[in-house]
């Protein structure tokens, strides 16, 4: 990890202990050529010639080229190549060159660049996970560029402008949603004789009396979790419309109902063995697609990790969000899901702004289009009466899936998810073994509350 | 059967199983590049026939030659300077010592000690100053000089016989001659282990080049696997065939140069 | 040291000596110390991001309550008391054997045992995560054995996580450090090997009564080399599991990128938090310093 020392442990002090001066042998014997695995020259001029990678679409003549980062080539960026292709349709003077890197290196980069103030290597167009928008927009005030005015914020999901408002003006221009659904196998379900109307509205604890129910016949577990992963309490959370945090941005941990019911919700799947436990996000998919869980509650982004199991087409179902058992909780929640941000010290960014909402905030066909081919759901309201999102799909048995998502996009809570979402993540967190072993959760809680206190300083 | 044959009976079989598990994890990962990414992830134990569609997606993906020719330009230019530049000093602090310099000696091993990650935004805050980001030079720049080879240089220098400098000098060399006709020959095997240890480190850095560059066509292999490792849906296969060509280079530089590795390490702990 | 044996030496021999030394010191003194300076003074500052107000001690106060620095500090030592003595050993008795005269297999054996330590640190970390998965490999390899009845959960589980990170560390660094102490040993007589044999000295004796005086330096540097080495461990714990689960890989160094790059960046605290690596080291090197005084 570090520059300096050459990927071995430096060592300081070593002068200070005299090394026993062993015998000093400088005898060379053999003569040794080295050999490299080095690409010869035109091979290397070759690679260069080829560098376009595709990415840059046909030069034009008074090229202005717009820079964006991104993550997740078969989602993000593939949809931002898209939507780069429509824009430069009609503006033959637009050039894009998209960057695609993961999504921790993308946050990583950003951060160090705006920390160090040098706006020359920033790009034009980034994407933000909407839990880092505040955190982003209020750490570098000045680093982002208001679109208030310029784009027409109306026709977007409510809780996705709030997220991106700071001190009455919003600053992104909303992406994707992470809108959720419970996704289940009809299949299993039948054999174990609950039908698709028994999976409508249900409770969490209604979800868990059906699980125990499925495992017992058809011997397969219900849902697979990463125990340390608390994504599951979030949407719980987020769907009783409380976070971490209160419409102030104060902590609200230990008076949270919401999240005390969440928790409690996840000690009880695990203690009623219809869970099983994966490791990392490939094992939760492959738990899916493996067939080894009768259901998946998450964002809507999944379905096209659903689908790409051809051999379980017609089996699968959508149903709403499980809810839980407190005061305005609704069968509708979020969980991740990004927004594109022009950045203020960008090169092009008054084409930035208008490539954006010309494309993302206006361009209800494009939506049609990624979400055919990318299952992509976006939150410009308008873009639901296209034709894609009334299709039927026969994957899931001829329901019209997206409208469904769309409907209860319409009524995810807002909340505030603050600046401190990852702190708050990193605080459930360390407390899921105690939780998973049976500690009381109201003890959890208070662990919880000590550490978001001492960090959010 | 006496004690003495069980005893290296059982020394053999604790290295044969150490050597096993050491060289496991390489031949998982050349049985993986073979197979397709549910099978990867259920920890399939044969050879499949994936290996030519799983190298396809990779080239699809990726410039495969451009990634390749900027890990090695930067591992080869990185370590040639490194090696010049920590030899030279390392030299100096042995032979001409002197209280002041020493003093100074202390100060670069000192500096060691600071972990990276303080150092990472004040030197890409530089870089940017010197207008260099986003280009390979600013990843080789900083690893230049060297704490640890310095150290190792001067360490092997003590092993370096005075009486072919005092020789050189009766011949009426200067210096840099001695340094350059004499020293350099003589510490051929030094050079070679510090040439492996450096092109292994320069090759295998990730945190550094993934701040400082930008631009696609600048990538190494290491940031490529990184970023095939974080998609949503990684493809194993991809990404084991993408480990194997990151590997390859490392391997050969330190097979071709395994005899004189051994031998420069046997001087720096002197 | 030669002393100056007539005038204008002493000056030509300085010239040389600034001359052969100062590119590695210029460089040096921009890339290092020019930043540790700016990140000494930046950890006097805090705030989020470029909002940053002075506030001179009171980052190390918040040191002392904050459970996740305490969580990190405890286990990078758990990883200092653990690893570092396991990977000496283990390195001690690798290289002893391999010394055993009359070895066949001896260069592939040797070579076998350093190569990890070749493999790029992405690299191993994406083959170690996915070996030690819930359905990966070790786990498949170990049912089928029977060994287990039950899938180990490697890297869900706070104490296997840590066992996962040790055993990645240690497979990585083994043969690395076994080097040194194979090249060591090639330095001593064999005669005296031979002479204890014949004396009918048992193994196990040569070894602790030869072999480890014989190598005190040697496993001095090595000690101390990897003592540093684990206290900035960043790489294993940062891609094999990110510190997880419940913060129970989580190092110094890796709480130190989390406060830059994942929470709301404090770089000021974060700055602080890694001079507390370096007061460790320093303590470290002063021990040694007075460990080595001793010998002499």
């Amino acid at each position: 990890m570090e520059v300096g020392g050459p990927g071995l442990p430096p060592e300081p002090g070593v002068l200070v202990f005299s090394m026993r001066q062993a015998l000093a042998t400088s005898k060379e014997t053999k003569e040794h050529t080295m050999h490299f695995a080095k690409p010869t020259t035109a091979h290397a001029a070759a690679s260069l010639a080829l560098a376009s990678f595709g990415l840059m679409t046909a030069a034009a003549v008074s090229a202005k080229e717009v820079t964006v980062w991104a993550w997740d080539p078969n989602f993000n960026i593939a949809i931002m190549k898209d939507a780069a292709a429509r824009y430069t349709a009609k503006h033959p003077d637009a050039t894009f060159k998209i960057v695609d890197m993961s999504k921790a290196d993308l946050e990583q980069k950003l951060q160090t660049t705006l920390a160090s103030g040098v706006t020359k290597s920033l790009p034009d167009i980034v994407l933000v996970e909407d839990y880092n928008a505040q955190k982003y927009l209020r750490s570098f005030p000045t680093s982002f560029e208001p679109m208030s005015g310029k784009v027409d914020y109306a026709g977007f999901a409510k809780y996705k402008v709030d997220l991106m408002t700071v001190n009455g003006k919003v600053y992104g221009l909303p992406f994707d949603s992470g809108v959720t659904g419970m996704y289940y196998r009809k299949d299993l379900l039948a054999k174990a004789g609950f039908s698709e109307k028994d999976m409508e509205n249900i409770t969490w604890d209604r979800y868990i009396e059906i699980g125990t129910k499925v495992m017992a016949v058809t011997g397969k577990k219900m849902l697979g979790i990463d125990p340390n992963d608390n994504g599951l309490i979030r949407v719980m959370m987020q769907s009783a419309g409380r976070w971490y945090f209160d419409k102030d941005g104060k902590l609200d941990i230990k008076g949270n109902p919401a999240l005390k019911a969440a928790m409690e919700v996840q000690g009880k799947l695990f203690k009623s063995g219809i869970v099983k436990p994966v490791t990392n996000w490939a094992e939760y998919v492959g738990a899916v697609n493996k067939g080894d869980v009768a259901s998946i509650t998450t964002g809507v982004w999944i379905t096209g990790a659903v689908k790409s199991e051809k051999s379980q087409a017609g089996l699968w179902a959508v149903a709403p969000t499980p809810s839980l058992n407190v005061p305005g909780a609704v069968h509708a929640s979020n969980l991740g899901g990004s927004s594109w941000y022009v950045l203020s010290g960008g090169k092009e960014k008054a084409m930035a702004v208008d490539f954006l909402n010309e494309i993302f905030a206006k361009d209800t066909d494009f939506y049609q289009s990624i979400l055919i081919s990318r299952g992509a759901v976006g939150t410009l309201m308008s873009s639901r009466a296209g034709k894609a999102y009334s299709d039927a799909d026969l994957f899931f048995g001829g329901a019209q899936v997206w409208l469904r998502f769309s409907d209860w996009l319409a009524k995810v809570p807002s909340v505030n998810y603050g600046m401190f979402t990852y702190e708050g993540d990193a605080a459930v967190s360390a407390q899921l073994p105690a939780l998973n072993q049976g500690v009381p959760v109201d003890q959890l809680l208070d662990k919880i509350q000590a550490q978001l206190a001492a960090q959010i300083k | 059967m006496s004690f003495e044959k069980i005893r290296i009976a059982s020394i053999y079989l604790f290295l044969w199983v150490m050597a096993f598990l050491s060289i496991f994890p390489f031949l998982w990962m050349l049985i993986s590049a073979t197979n397709e990414s549910n099978d990867i992830t259920k920890g399939k134990l044969s050879f499949g026939n994936a290996m030519v569609a799983n190298y396809q997606k990779f080239a699809a993906l990726f410039d495969v030659g451009l990634v390749f020719w900027n890990s090695a330009k930067i591992a080869i230019v990185g370590s040639v300077l490194t090696l010049l530049v920590s030899s030279l000093a390392g030299y100096g602090f042995e032979v001409f010592k002197s209280p002041t310099r020493e003093r100074f000696y202390q100060g670069i091993l000192v500096s060691m000690m600071i972990p990276f990650a303080t150092l990472m935004i004040p030197l890409f805050i530089l870089l940017a100053s010197f207008d260099m980001l986003d280009t390979h030079m600013a990843v080789i720049l900083p690893t230049i000089a060297s704490a640890y080879m310095v150290f190792y240089f001067r360490q092997n220098t003590k092993a370096f016989p005075p009486e072919l400098r005092d020789a050189a000098r009766v011949d009426g060399l200067k210096e840099w001659q001695i340094f350059l006709f004499v020293y350099l020959p003589v510490m051929r095997s030094t050079y070679a282990a510090a040439f492996i240890i450096v092109f292994m480190a320069t090759w295998n850095s990730f945190l550094w080049p993934l701040i400082v560059l930008q631009s696609v066509e600048l990538k190494t292999i290491t940031l490529v696997l990184s970023s095939l490792g974080s998609s949503y849906t990684p493809d194993f296969g991809v990404i084991m065939v993408a480990t194997i060509m990151a590997t390859i280079p490392t391997l050969a530089v330190f097979f071709a140069m395994q005899r004189q590795f051994v031998e420069g390490m046997l001087g720096s702990v002197k | 040291m030669r002393q100056a044996s007539r005038p204008g030496y002493r000056i030509f021999y300085d010239i040389n000596g600034w001359a052969f030394v100062s590119v590695a010191l210029l460089l040096i003194g921009t890339f290092m110390v020019y930043p540790i300076i700016q990140s000494l003074w930046m950890s006097f500052h805090a705030g989020q991001g470029t909002m940053v107000r002075f506030i001179g001690l009171g980052n190390v106060e918040r040191l002392t309550s904050d459970p996740m620095f305490l969580r990190a500090l405890t286990n990078t030592f758990i990883f200092l008391v653990v690893q570092v003595p396991i990977m000496i050993v283990l390195a001690l008795v690798l290289a002893s054997c391999l010394n055993m005269p009359n070895l066949r297999f001896r260069g592939l054996l040797r070579t076998a045992i350093f190569l990890p330590c070749v493999t790029s640190l992405v690299a191993y970390s994406v083959l170690f995560k996915s070996m030690f998965s819930y359905d990966g490999l070790v786990n498949s390899v170990l049912l089928q054995l029977a060994i287990i009845d039950q899938p180990v959960p490697w890297l869900t589980d706070p104490f296997w996580a840590r066992v996962v990170v040790i055993a990645a560390i240690t497979w990585r660094w083994t043969g690395y450090n076994m080097i040194f102490y194979l090249a060591a040993m090639q330095n001593v007589d064999k005669s005296i090997y031979e002479a204890a044999r014949i004396d009918g000295i048992s193994a196990t004796r040569r070894f602790l009564s030869i072999t480890i005086p014989v190598l005190k330096p040697v496993i001095l540097f090595t000690t101390v080399t990897s003592t540093i080495g684990t206290l900035q461990m960043f790489d294993e714990a940062m891609n094999i599991t990110g510190g997880g689960p419940a913060d129970s890989t989580l190092t110094l160094s890796l709480y130190i990128y989390n406060l830059s790059f994942k929470f709301v960046p404090n770089f000021g605290y974060a700055a602080t938090v890694s001079y507390v690596i370096v007061v460790l080291v320093a303590i470290l090197a002063f021990f040694q310093f007075y460990v080595a005084r001793e010998k002499d």
